[in-house]
């Protein structure tokens, strides 16, 4: 199995975004360049979050500004919405449980040694702390309603 | 004869994706009823029998696995097929306890429209 040090985690988590988008929202998406630094404060977002935890920790997180989120919501649900509701807040944490779950072959072969949390979603202005020693990649996503962020946070569990 | 199917997951979003991927597989049911965990699915059973019910297996309250296991127990709702629904990719075990426990199948998430057709017609 490969470690974390030679994993491309940026590719991992377009190809998984990507596929979600293609096969499940049937929406244009379009992936940009790996951030050089990471986001922490966040000002009027939606962020959901899937703890990984087993052979690595770490999280996987989607960051959308509100009206971001609110075209995910549209996208997924076929529906307009126009606040920060429940589905929003559902579709978001939907979004970050599917990438979680699609990341993991390429982080296990079999799976087994990766567990995901249920997803957590947040709603506002808020902070994300860092793992120290942590590999960690967030990638822009472009949709129809503007760009949000999938990020992945990982160390080895020693 | 008229088709029933019975969603449960804890997601309201991935209720309706199911709901409009039955719809894109061109698997016509004429009631489509939804529940959000295992217990609820499980109250519901108790006056309905649905032709077919796909679960999600990670789920607050009762999680898909546990309901398999209670759903065994009762006679009358233990024969109607169960395909669960997974975010776990490439974890072969968690399929595997939900087919030692009675699943007939599973649809790894993300899933396209042929995908579904093609695991839920032999069960209709």
């Amino acid at each position: 199995m490969q470690s974390i040090e030679q994993i491309d985690l940026s590719q991992i988590v377009v190809q998984a975004t990507t596929e979600i988008y293609d096969t499940m929202i049937m929406a244009e998406i379009q992936s940009g360049e790996p951030l050089p630094n990471p986001l922490s404060d966040f000002n009027r977002y939606v962020s959901g979050i899937v703890g990984l935890a087993g052979l690595c920790q770490g999280m996987l997180a989607i960051h959308a500004p509100e009206k971001v989120a609110m075209g995910i919501t549209n996208d997924f649900l076929g529906m307009e919405v126009d606040s920060v509701d429940d589905d929003v807040k559902d579709a978001i944490s939907e979004l970050a449980n599917m990438v979680g779950g699609s990341i993991k072959p390429a982080l296990s072969p079999n799976g087994k040694d990766i567990q995901l949390s249920l997803p957590s979603v947040f709603h506002g202005d808020y902070t994300v702390k860092y793992f120290t020693q942590a590999y960690w990649v967030i990638v822009p996503f472009t949709i129809s309603s503007g760009q949000f962020f999938v990020e992945l946070q990982l160390r080895r569990n020693e | 004869m008229s088709k029933a199917v019975l969603i449960i997951d804890d997601s309201k979003t991935m209720r309706k994706i199911i709901t409009r991927t039955l719809r894109q597989a061109g698997l016509s049911f004429d009631t489509i009823s939804e529940a959000e965990d295992g217990q609820a699915a499980l109250d519901f059973l108790g006056q309905n029998k649905p032709n077919l019910i796909l679960c999600d297996i990670n789920m607050p309250n009762m999680d898909g696995i546990t309901f398999l296991k209670e759903k065994a127990k009762d006679a009358s709702i233990k024969d109607i097929p169960v395909v669960m629904i997974t975010t776990e990719g490439g974890s072969d075990d968690v399929v595997q306890e939900a087919k030692d426990n009675g699943a007939s199948a599973s649809i790894k998430k993300p899933f396209t429209a042929d995908q579904v057709e093609e695991v839920l017609k032999p069960l209709l």
